[in-house]
């Protein structure tokens, strides 16, 4: 069996393929590793962005969407690319110019920053720190700071209110979801990313000759229903997409910007989702893992399947009112996921 | 809230005075004259008794629904007419006729006995010139602020300038109002904006994410509606405007208002079978703008073009299909007249009455899909249920109409309280939802749409077995109408909306000489500030959505 886990990671194995040693290899092989990886992702967003989503919702509500350009319209994505970008940027008068340049760009680089710890199977694989799952998490939470900084430069009133529900939102939520993911962590007894992956790969039990690996969301559902709730939220989709609420507050932190900044923004909600689909296979689907296919072709199968799952769960669930939306996430998220912590420690406790 | 409201006299089970003799006695001296239009006696009375007089024809003659303001500049006066009728029997009228000086065109408010009047006074300090003595706030409301003069008034000069700059107009000592250290935000809600539904402008003043403060900022679409229309002879000509008002589909029930006013002003009596046709057009138009107004209600509280909307807009197709079949049109029907419709159903019947009746073979199963897909979904119930609640007093005294009103119990509707039409002759109900709530109205659209296709099936039963030779769709009318002078009309309909009358006063000629239409969305928009103060933006939105209102019927 070819091991799914390669323990030599991808920037060793760049820098080994231009025979490169050393600081000058780590370096060379580091940055090259992460271009390609980044890449990689943007082009899993502009097809997700442009395409997909259009394609997804479409199907959701009877209609056709775009197929007027290219081989079912996929050349939709390249005009909307040149679209977009031509696009005037329009900067309003009064913004907090530095603050309001930046916070776009935290956007998608916290989430792409997030996938450097990120096991893709085959190999593919930037970094293997021992606080892999915390340095995930720490790297997706920087894009609060981008969204606050949109919401509270751009000087607007629909900005302001969507820059604190977003905080609001990311506070509420992001304690669930890295609760929930301790209980993981209870479970492995690392933080490694490839060491819990690897312990998914055993065998949970057997049943007629199939064997179902011990995969952190068959051994507590719960916690994974918890995570898939919270990761929701986290990535602001219905029902929990308040702090856009386009009927409520226009486009809430983003309703100032316009062409490259939009993009930008964009991109960075989407790499946001497929970051929170990529977490959710590592820590409760086996990672890359699965029968059959190559081991980076199931996790894209799991990031795109969790993609499809907001997708959905944007069609058609009303979304929450604000007040409400906070307590579901205080009062709900927040009780469930220590009790699911605490059981857990109990549990793991008293069998170990 | 129960519909088990005593009314003031419950323990005394007198008889309301009715008729103009009886209602004289009860005004006694407030009355200095007398007058008799088509639909109702007249009262004329003095300018500084108005509130007395309506108080006292509300507390002790029942009228407690104030349904239109109309005011006009005469040759000798100034004058305004309160339109009165009764939520319990809509058939009991009274017109209350207040003349002011040409010099001093003061009179006393109603707006302390009936909310609604606020608006409608303002519409007619507006566009007349007539000042509410006593009124919270005398502003303009069609029109901006910075507007010069009055456009109804006789001595208006169109071709001076209209609108001075902002800047000129402000007053430079007027203190800035801002407060330093104030803990509300102020936020201009529209004209732009994805939830208010056409160009609407609501100024909100926000504490948090609450609302303290609404104010909706209308006029952005008015047309000139009524003066277009005075400007038209009644045979023909007029007959297209209505479709231009309520232009989200319920274009008949719009065109009905006028024929209806029109016919009764001019004795045409519409044949058996035209009001059939009409009946069946008008219930279609019902559902169209039903459906449209549950799938809005539903993007309002969903946030994105989501299935139920899709679906919404699909089930719409479908009946505008039927329409176009009907009328050659989709939107502006422009299909009936003075006296009937313009043409038969549409040949070969069959296929026609066959692509109805798939329709509404279809619909009980569209409508089960809503009741999936929204009603019975806990989260919109969450967002639903208790909030934006208008208690059944306050919509009276607002004079909120339609689903609106039938959202919070108030069992009222024209079709069955004024019948007209071939309503009378049918088998429906007459649908009221006691949660007085957002939720109680989208739930009385869903229901009222059944009714409709309750209706429209017993419609074509009647049509598809209507002798040959009968089919009569118009009466014989005049080329020229020319209705007598001073005679005064006030009819109204149960449009998709609510209650939309149509005053029209003649002068004798082949014109109107006044002509003024009541539309249910001026006066149910007027609720959103009491639906909403205190809540959750969100559910100002939602609040706002269902009300349904179509800005070209507000602004006219």
């Amino acid at each position: 069996m070819v091991p799914l886990q390669s323990q030599v990671l991808l920037p060793e194995r760049i820098a080994g393929l231009l025979g490169l040693s050393g600081t000058v290899g780590q370096i060379v092989g580091g940055l090259l590793g992460a271009f390609l990886i980044a890449n990689l992702l943007l082009v899993q967003t502009a097809i997700a962005g442009p395409w997909a989503k259009r394609k997804i919702t479409a199907a959701f509500t009877d209609r056709i969407a775009v197929n007027r350009i290219g081989p079912f319209g996929l050349l939709t994505i390249v005009t909307d690319a040149v679209r977009l970008l031509s696009k005037e940027l329009v900067i309003p008068e009064g913004v907090d110019r530095p603050a309001y340049d930046l916070g776009p760009l935290l956007v998608p680089f916290s989430a792409l920053l997030g996938f450097a710890v990120i096991p893709m199977g085959n190999g593919i694989h930037l970094a293997d720190p021992e606080t892999g799952a915390v340095f995930a998490f720490a790297a997706s939470s920087i894009a609060s700071l981008g969204l606050v900084m949109m919401g509270y430069a751009s000087n607007n009133k629909y900005s302001l209110l969507g820059g604190l529900r977003a905080i609001a939102s990311n506070i509420a939520y992001e304690i669930p979801l890295i609760v929930t993911a301790a209980s993981v962590i209870i479970f492995t007894g690392t933080l490694q990313m490839s060491e819990i992956v690897a312990q998914q790969t055993e065998p949970l039990l057997s049943i007629a000759g199939v064997t179902i690996p011990q995969w952190f969301a068959f051994v507590n559902p719960f916690a994974f229903v918890l995570f898939v709730i919270a990761n929701l939220a986290e990535v602001g989709r219905n029902p929990f997409d308040v702090p856009e609420a386009p009927t409520e507050i226009v486009a809430g932190y983003q309703t100032e910007y316009s062409s490259v900044y939009f993009v930008l923004i964009y991109l960075g909600e989407f790499i946001h989702i497929f970051l929170g689909g990529a977490l959710a296979a590592t820590l409760f689907l086996g990672g890359p893992a699965g029968p059959f296919l190559p081991g980076f072709v199931w996790f894209l199968i799991k990031i795109w399947g969790f993609y499809l799952f907001t997708q959905w769960a944007r069609s058609a669930i009303p979304r929450l009112r604000v007040d409400q939306f906070l307590d579901v996430g205080w009062k709900g998220m927040l009780v469930l996921s220590f009790a699911n912590l605490v059981l857990t420690a109990v549990i793991v406790g008293v069998i170990a | 809230m129960s519909l088990e409201e005593p009314t003031p006299e419950d323990g005394a089970v007198e008889v309301l005075p009715t008729t103009g003799d009886e209602i004289a006695e009860l005004l006694g001296d407030l009355v200095v004259d007398r007058e008799e239009h088509v639909n109702a006696p007249g009262f004329v009375i003095r300018p500084d008794t108005v509130q007395e007089t309506l108080r006292r024809l509300r507390d002790e003659a029942g009228f407690d629904h104030l349904s239109c303001v109309t005011a006009e500049e005469r040759e000798d006066r100034y004058e305004s007419i309160y339109h009165l009728t009764s939520f319990d029997d809509r058939q009991r009228e009274a017109s209350v006729i207040v003349p002011t000086t040409k010099d001093d065109p003061v009179s006393e408010s109603a707006e302390p006995v009936f909310r609604t009047a606020d608006w409608h006074e303002r519409e007619a300090y507006d566009l007349i010139g007539i000042d509410y003595d006593d009124h919270p706030d005398l502003r303009r409301i069609l029109l901006p602020d910075t507007w010069q003069g009055h456009p109804l008034s006789q001595n208006y000069d169109q071709d001076r300038p209209q609108i001075v700059t902002l800047k000129e107009w402000e007053n430079p000592l007027a203190d800035d109002h801002r407060e330093e250290e104030g803990d509300t935000m102020y936020v201009n809600i529209g004209p732009h904006h994805p939830a208010t539904h056409g160009v609407l402008h609501v100024k909100t003043v926000l504490d948090g994410e609450q609302v303290a403060d609404v104010d909706p900022d209308i006029g952005y679409l008015h047309r000139c509606e009524e003066q277009m229309c005075q400007t038209k002879t009644y045979r023909h000509q007029i007959m297209p405007y209505p479709d231009r008002w309520d232009y989200a589909s319920s274009g008949l029930l719009n065109e009905w208002a006028y024929a209806r006013a029109a016919e009764d002003l001019n004795d045409i009596e519409v044949p058996e079978y035209a009001q059939i046709i009409r009946t069946m057009g008008a219930e279609f138009c019902r559902i169209a703008s039903h459906m449209l107004a549950v799938g809005t209600f539903a993007l309002d509280v969903y946030g994105d073009f989501t299935a139920i909307f899709m679906y919404a807009m699909r089930d719409r197709e479908k009946v505008q299909s039927v329409l176009e079949e009907l009328t050659g049109q989709r939107m502006m029907f422009n299909y009936f007249r003075l006296g009937g419709v313009v043409w038969d159903l549409p040949e070969p019947r069959e296929d026609f009455f066959e692509m109805i009746r798939d329709y509404l073979d279809e619909l009980p199963q569209a409508v089960e899909e809503y009741h999936d897909l929204i009603t019975s979904n806990e989260i919109l119930q969450a967002r639903t249920i208790d909030t934006g609640v208008l208690p059944p007093e306050v919509a009276k005294s607002y004079g909120a109409t339609g689903p609106v009103a039938r959202g919070s119990g108030i069992d009222y509707d024209l079709r069955r309280d004024d019948p007209y039409g071939y309503y009378d002759e049918l088998e429906w109900d007459v649908i009221t939802e006691d949660g007085c709530d957002n939720f109680s109205r989208l739930l009385v659209r869903l229901r009222e749409v059944e009714e409709s296709a309750k209706i429209i099936e017993q419609c074509l039963d009647l049509l598809e077995d209507w002798p040959e030779d009968e089919r009569n769709i118009q009466a014989n009318v005049p080329r020229t109408l020319r209705p007598d002078d001073d005679t005064e009309i006030y009819r109204a309909v149960e449009a998709a909306k609510g209650e939309l009358g149509i005053y029209i006063r003649a002068d004798g000629t082949e014109k109107p000489g006044r002509f003024k239409i009541r539309s249910p969305c001026f006066s149910n928009l007027q609720t959103l500030p009491e639906m909403s103060t205190g809540e959750y933006i969100p559910d100002m939105v939602a609040s706002l959505g269902s009300l349904d209102i179509v800005l070209g019927e507000v602004d006219r």
